[in-house]
């Protein structure tokens, strides 16, 4: 009971910079979530077009301009190529469309004229030559069965004024579930920095080397009071946990009381007993109480960027995501990711799931090896 | 008298050093024993191999009659140890902090918080208890390191170094609290260099040097051992160099040094050196001042026995 007594003595001491350090990770965490990922959702998009038309602005080289103009953001720049080009460069324009001299002439009379294009070969380029492929093939077909300019015309707007409506049958609710996903990424730091922190903390003034000699030679067993502290850590990182499941209950509201919202907490405990372990690796092998701070920046910061915690884990460059593999940080992250768009579970769609969570209790069994193996080679005195 | 603590041949041995050599001591109750030895004398290696901190190579350690080894935790109950460096709780007051190390001891809280009380009490700490360690001076410090080593009313007490670098005012606070200590009824077991304090407070002192007992007895008995007899002490200015080496000449005279004006004579034996010493300094015309005779210190014995200095 003395030591769970002091134990939040000295958690009572640091309650400022912990509670500080909490509140911090909560507005970061709010501020995250405002963001509001999209990735998820259906949006229109408009490639960032230039029309340079050497032709006369009438009949089917007019019908095509206001066909591309409805479809794209217009771009206007000078007709310089230099201009053009630093466009090109800077992504201001993704598409260039260059109409020549007589298009409209020589394609009535079926002379296959030539545009010219320019492209940055992105995915908004693509779109847009989509956008002209697709005019110039539904024209071609009525070129060649039609005679008259206006009929062309006509039946070229007819055709592509029709719209296919689509409907997205998923049932998912990809907002919410885009912010359970960001919620949960950013706890791994809130864990991860919590844990790390506090226990360290703690422990670094039990393990004080003058403190535990003292403590070794007193009537209470050290097995019993190294049993109290670990039962008293591992309940704080337990209130820990809780504390961001609340919160998260709060702040993301009813999808956390759906089958992704309870696998994201499985999860997150699976993840605060592995950031226990380490916390307790990590404090095993420091000796001053000056080195924590860095310390949590090094461990949690650094896992949570490679990780893509803070960043889509899509952004992060392969050999950033080699790396993070050998991180618990990335199993716990790419669990949330999965979340984010699985609609039907099975023992199929979990299994990825279920190999995370156990890559993360290896870590959590790997780290408690490692620990007890540098305690037991501390304790011998002699 | 009872034994408390039987150490026999007790030898600890680090690759090719011997820290401790077939060392062989009794405690007896309510006596404070001097641990004294310079510096790597095996002192803190003999009483963290007591205390079981140690393993050891070989012999025996008995405390209160039974055998110590790290799960006696019957026979720790009964110790209290003072280390030399402060283990302190930084984020505890002073209070808390006594109340955590008596705690691995006393578990019931009324109990406890009496003989919190009776520490601080002890140790002089009563203003200061809600103090935090980085608010007390180093004295103050060493007072609540005390305070936490003998809180719970330990019957043997090992004091390692309890004063180094403490100011003159918690130094006699400690040495008065010592006393008390002693006079309640513990056995204490006291390790310092301070010839001084061992004198202050010592029944019984053990002097060790390279990991072996060197002598063992009383004051008076350890004293006896010093081929020095006494000193006399002089304040003489400008005293001419020949008149040093006609006093060496003397009878009985072991060592002259002349420093900074004083002249200090040891005499291996004899009786009426000083009145001898008068006569010669009248017969001469020497003006003198300050003259006293010092009785031969630990250093002298120790110096006796090693042939160095108890500091070197």
């Amino acid at each position: 009971m003395i030591v769970f007594k002091t134990f939040l003595k000295i958690l009572n001491k640091n309650k400022f910079i912990i509670i500080m350090y909490t509140a911090i990770l909560i507005f970061f965490g709010g501020m995250n979530m405002s963001t509001n990922d999209k990735s998820t959702n259906f949006v229109t998009s408009k490639p960032d077009v230039l029309i340079i038309n050497n032709d006369e602005d009438i009949g089917i080289t007019k019908n095509l301009i206001d066909y591309i103009k409805s479809n794209s953001n217009i771009i206007d720049i000078k007709n310089d190529e230099d201009a053009i080009n630093d466009a090109l460069f800077y992504r201001d324009v993704n598409y260039i469309i260059y109409i020549p001299t007589n298009f409209r002439s020589y394609f009535l009379e079926n002379k296959n004229p030539q545009i010219e294009i320019k492209t940055t070969g992105d995915y908004q380029a693509s779109l847009a030559e989509m956008m002209l492929e697709r005019y110039l093939k539904v024209a071609n077909i009525y070129n060649s069965i039609l005679d008259n300019e206006d009929d062309i015309i006509e039946s070229i707007n007819n055709t592509l004024s029709k719209e296919v409506k689509a409907e997205i049958t998923s049932k998912l609710d990809t907002d919410s579930l885009s912010k359970v996903t960001l919620f949960y990424n950013f706890s791994n730091y809130s864990i991860l920095a919590g844990c790390v922190y506090v226990i360290c903390l703690i422990l670094s003034s039990f393990k004080d080397e003058k403190i535990r000699k003292r403590t070794i030679i007193s009537s209470t067993n050290y097995k019993k009071i190294n049993r109290n502290l670990l039962i008293s850590n591992s309940l704080f990182a337990l209130i820990l946990w809780f504390f961001y499941v609340i919160l998260s209950l709060v702040l993301l509201g009813d999808i956390m009381f759906s089958i992704h919202g309870l696998i994201c907490i499985i999860n997150s405990f699976i993840f605060t007993i592995c950031a226990l372990t380490l916390a307790f690796l990590l404090a095993n092998l420091i000796n001053s109480k000056d080195a924590i701070n860095g310390i949590v920046n090094v461990v949690a910061l650094g896992s949570s960027f490679l990780c893509g915690a803070f960043v889509p884990m899509e952004w992060l460059p392969d050999s950033v995501i080699k790396i993070a593999h050998f991180l618990p940080s990335y199993w716990y992250i790419k669990t949330n990711e999965l979340l984010k768009t699985m609609e039907i579970f099975n023992f199929d769609t979990m299994k990825p799931i279920i190999i995370n969570m156990a890559v993360i209790i290896l870590f959590s069994i790997g780290f408690i090896i490692i620990t007890n193996y540098f305690s037991r080679k501390k304790q011998k005195f002699a | 008298m009872k034994k408390i603590i039987e150490v026999k041949n007790l030898t600890k041995e680090y690759k090719n050093l011997k820290a401790v050599d077939n060392l062989s001591f009794e405690v007896y109750q309510g006596e404070i024993l001097g641990l004294l030895g310079p510096n790597g004398s095996g002192k803190s290696t003999t009483i963290n191999s007591i205390l079981s901190l140690l393993n050891f190579s070989n012999g025996s350690i008995k405390i209160f009659g039974s055998e110590m080894n790290p799960d006696s935790y019957e026979i720790k109950k009964n110790i209290g140890v003072v280390f030399q460096d402060v283990a302190l709780f930084e984020e505890l007051t002073a209070y808390e902090n006594i109340d955590y190390f008596c705690g691995l001891y006393i578990k019931d809280k009324k109990i406890r918080q009496k003989y919190i009380e009776d520490a601080i009490e002890l140790v002089g700490l009563n203003d200061f208890k809600k103090f935090y360690p980085k608010q007390l001076s180093g004295g103050l410090l060493r007072r609540l390191n005390i305070a936490c080593g003998i809180a719970h009313k330990p019957k043997l007490i090992f004091l390692d170094e309890p004063t180094v670098a403490v100011d003159p005012q918690s130094r006699n606070n400690i040495l008065d609290g010592i006393k008390k200590l002693r006079d309640n009824g513990a056995t204490i077991i006291y390790t310092t260099h301070y010839m001084e304090e061992v004198e202050i407070l010592c029944n019984r002192v053990i002097i060790i040097d390279k990991g072996k007992v060197l002598a063992s007895g009383t004051l008076d008995e350890l004293k006896a051992l010093s081929l020095i007899e006494e000193k006399i002490s002089i304040e003489v200015n400008d005293l001419d160099l020949k008149y040093i080496e006609e006093i060496k000449q003397f009878r009985n005279v072991d060592e002259v040094v002349y420093d900074d004006n004083h002249l200090i004579i040891s005499y291996e034996k004899g009786k009426n050196n000083i009145i001898k010493l008068i006569d010669y300094l009248k017969d001469k015309n020497i003006t003198y001042n300050n003259l006293y005779v010092m009785r031969p210190t630990l250093n002298d014995v120790f110096l006796s026995l090693t042939g160095k200095e108890l500091r070197d």
